[in-house]
């Protein structure tokens, strides 16, 4: 039963060498998921890792390690002491997953609660698992469903506390940063149009539905809708590259 | 039923088609020789004779498709020609007033199913250019001539527009019989270019101030009675056609206060008369705060009167100056800032027993001066002679400091009176600097600036004993237009909420499109501005989208 095909077998590597688990549980877990590298990654950590008092601990052990001296949450300085040991950039996409795993509720912060229950749903208790996870999480980035709910997550987390719209620049450095992955050629004249034009916060209406736009209508937008359901911000966009001769009149 | 089989088969049958070929024949001559009015004329011959023969040779049941037969070769097949025919075709006879060939017209082709559809279009085309042309022309002046004359030609505009509409209401009552394609044909045409601005100022604003012209003393006092009443009346038919209502009432209740708060108006049944018409056109909701503006009134001159008894009955109250108030229930009057203007000290005492008196009739009202609004009679002592000035309790208040101090700096004065500089500015304008110089300003420029002095001119006299020292108002326009959108978008949140919670789930283009008509009877709604506050009411977790489809609304309880 190992005649396994050019295509699995190279999903095979691929998922070792993501996950690192041994071949046998590769299989397994690529056979119940069909053959498919995302589900296949789900059904192997969603298996109930055994939850031992030394999990709990090295968790607490890890906590502390991040967290701030006079308040009991991980903050700034913290984070970048775990990018550190992560070997990965702070300003790295890849910790907004991170965050999209743990719940976070704020950037540039993480709670106990949300810092310990995001391991423990991610099955890591130490550094070394967690440095190996990483590429898991990058990988997640291009799945569809995962990018959209994490884009999403986005919006609420980068946002302050107790706004209720995104501020201006945020938006555009997120952006910038979520459309470098997902690659929307129209990323920048965005950014630019808002600058010059609307200068105000960003609702999260706008922000959601931003996403569609890049996903649903290709950047010469032959088929955008005017008479559609777009916030009038994205309107406005369309209008600002017909009239400034970036997309051809239709 | 059998009987008929021959008389269809082998006579009827073929008679039609050589009728049909006969007319077919005859068309296609008159068409090329005849104008139109001729071609119709002869069209209604051949038919009324064709009629006739039925009736003396032939069964009646030939009838309908007979006519309907002569009909189709005369008038459908040729329609566009023959409507369409460049002296003499629809277009002319219209710009000629050939008000029996376009009866002769509508009798022809109302029979023909889909006939009258062109006529009507073009009569709703010739409408539309004639009154864009009017509009045109007044643009034309107010550019030109600029200023007041131009103010003028907007008024002359007005009257031309009812003349216009007199006119062809006319046409549509006579020569087409009040059928609703032409009513329709009209309104559409009204719609088009009633909606123009001129010069600057939107038609609504253009309406409003005719209707204040009207209504103002010294206005077009020159109408009777009944002139007036009836050009109000078409007036108001004419506010049918405007899509910003809103807008118009707006500017008809700024200036509906000012005539009611400055003894302007001419004449309080047609105030009245105009609200109630109003009323009927617009609904209650339209004219209750307008009505409630001329109780206000009506009660001011009352309270007046106790106000007076009051004073005669406890004299050690009485402020040393003749003093009338006018208390105006806030909701209804446009809002006036009310400003922080430092009376001079006599008038102070003035407020003060007003307000005793005030809270002998109610407590629990607060009452807010409006400085800004009221009128001040107040002795000039002059070299030469006394000379009584009728000016604004901000002139007054200004003239009053000169009692104290010969000479004063612009920023003196603004110190004591505190005021704006807008307002300051315009108030030094109108005494030292127009038509009546009652202070001497130096420099002696044209304009006010913030480094210029001020002094009492004693030397100033005038042949009359009594003068008005005008202060131009300000230019309300802006403010207007702001406070109406405003307005406007609490009333397309309204809409909104109310549509979604009625149908909980509903898709973008039908939201959008109730939304308009709901709103419809107000002003036109801009679909970006409907927009902008859905998102806000999305924001505000009033609304979302569909999960599934972001084309489609749900509202959230």
């Amino acid at each position: 039963m190992h005649k396994l095909s050019r295509s699995n077998r190279d999903k095979l590597q691929q998922f070792v060498s993501i996950t690192g688990a041994s071949e046998k549980a590769a299989l397994q877990a690529l056979k119940a998921s069909d053959w498919h590298l995302e589900g296949a990654f789900d059904v192997f950590y969603s298996q109930p890792q055994s939850k031992s008092l030394t999990d709990t601990r090295h968790l607490e052990e890890l906590y502390n390690r991040y967290k701030d001296p006079y308040l009991d949450m991980i903050l700034v300085d913290g984070i970048t002491l775990l990018c550190n040991d992560l070997q990965v950039d702070p300003q790295d996409i890849v910790m907004l997953v991170v965050s999209w795993h743990m719940k976070a509720a704020t950037m540039c912060e993480f709670s106990k609660q949300e810092f310990i229950g995001g391991l423990q749903s991610l099955g890591i208790d130490s550094l070394d698992k967690f440095r190996e996870r990483i590429s898991f999480m990058r990988a997640e980035l291009k799945d569809e469903q995962k990018f959209r709910e994490i884009y999403n997550f986005a919006f609420a987390w980068a946002k302050e506390k107790g706004q209720k719209s995104l501020a201006l620049d945020t938006a555009i450095g997120m952006w910038q940063l979520l459309f470098a992955e997902k690659q929307w050629p129209l990323v920048d004249h965005w950014c630019q149009f808002l600058q010059a034009k609307h200068n105000k916060a960003i609702s999260r209406d706008t922000w959601s539905q931003l996403l569609e736009f890049a996903r649903t209508v290709d950047p010469a937008l032959s088929n955008y809708d005017a008479e559609g359901a777009w916030p009038y911000l994205i309107d406005e966009f369309v209008e600002y590259l017909t009239e400034n001769g970036i997309v051809q009149n239709r | 039923m059998g009987q008929m089989d021959s008389y269809e088969k082998d006579f009827e049958e073929h008679m039609l088609q050589d009728t049909g070929a006969y007319y077919s024949r005859k068309a296609s001559n008159w068409i090329l020789e005849d104008s139109c009015p001729e071609y119709m004329i002869k069209a209604e011959e051949c038919l009324k004779k064709e009629r006739d023969r039925v009736s003396h040779y032939l069964h009646s049941s030939s009838e309908p498709k007979l006519v309907e037969k002569v009909q189709h070769e005369l008038l459908v097949v040729y329609a566009t020609e023959l409507l369409e025919k460049e002296q003499s075709g629809c277009r002319a006879l219209l710009r000629e007033d050939k008000v029996e060939d376009l009866s002769r017209m509508y009798r022809l082709y109302h029979k023909i199913p889909k006939g009258l559809e062109p006529v009507a279009n073009v009569f709703k085309q010739h409408i539309t250019a004639e009154g864009t042309v009017l509009v045109q022309q007044a643009e034309d002046a107010a550019t030109n001539q600029g200023g007041s004359s131009g103010a003028v030609q907007e008024q002359v505009l007005i009257r031309k527009i009812i003349e216009l509409h007199d006119k062809y209401m006319e046409y549509v009552t006579n020569c087409f019989i009040n059928h609703t394609l032409f009513h329709k044909a009209l309104k559409e045409a009204f719609e088009i270019f009633c909606n123009k601005a001129v010069g600057g100022s939107s038609s609504s604003e253009l309406l409003a101030t005719f209707c204040d012209n009207i209504l103002k003393k010294g206005g077009n006092e020159k109408l009777s009675d009944e002139a007036i009443e009836e050009t109000l009346e078409k007036v108001v038919k004419l506010l049918a056609y405007i899509s910003d209502k809103d807008l118009f009432a707006e500017f008809y209740r700024k200036k509906l206060a000012r005539r009611l708060l400055f003894d302007r108006s001419a004449n309080d049944d047609h105030e009245r008369s105009i609200l109630t018409k109003l009323k009927q056109q617009c609904g209650g909701q339209f004219t209750s705060k307008m009505e409630g503006m001329v109780t206000d009134l009506t009660l001011a001159r009352e309270n007046q009167t106790s106000f007076e008894e009051y004073l005669s009955n406890n004299q050690n109250a009485h402020p040393g100056i003749d003093l009338s108030v006018t208390v105006l229930t806030t909701g209804f009057w446009p809002s006036y800032k009310s400003s922080d203007l430092n009376l001079p000290s006599e008038m102070v005492k003035c407020v003060e027993v007003f307000k005793g008196f005030y809270e002998t009739k109610t407590k629990h009202r607060k009452l807010t001066w409006i400085y800004s609004l009221g009128q001040c009679n107040i002795n000039g002592k002059f070299e030469q002679k006394n000379i009584e000035l009728i000016v604004s309790t901000y002139q007054a208040a200004t003239l009053l400091l000169f009692n104290t101090s010969d000479r004063l700096s612009y920023s003196e004065i603004m110190t004591q009176l505190n005021l704006t500089h807008d307002d300051l500015v315009r108030l030094l304008h109108s005494l030292s600097c127009a038509k009546y110089k009652i202070l001497l300003k130096e420099p002696n420029t044209k304009t006010i600036s913030q480094s210029d002095h001020f002094e009492f001119n004693s030397k100033f006299t005038d042949r009359m004993r009594r003068i008005k020292i005008p202060l131009p108002p300000v230019d309300e326009r802006k403010k207007i237009v702001e406070d109406v959108d405003k307005d406007r978008r609490y009333a397309i949140d309204a809409a909104l909420v109310r549509i979604m919670k009625s149908r909980k789930v509903l898709g973008h283009q039908q939201l959008v499109s109730e939304c308009v008509e709901q709103l419809s009877r107000m002003f036109k709604p801009d679909i970006k501005a409907i927009k902008k506050r859905m998102e806000d009411l999305i924001t505000r977790d009033y609304l979302e989208r569909d999960k599934e489809n972001p084309n489609m609304f749900r509202y959230l309880a």
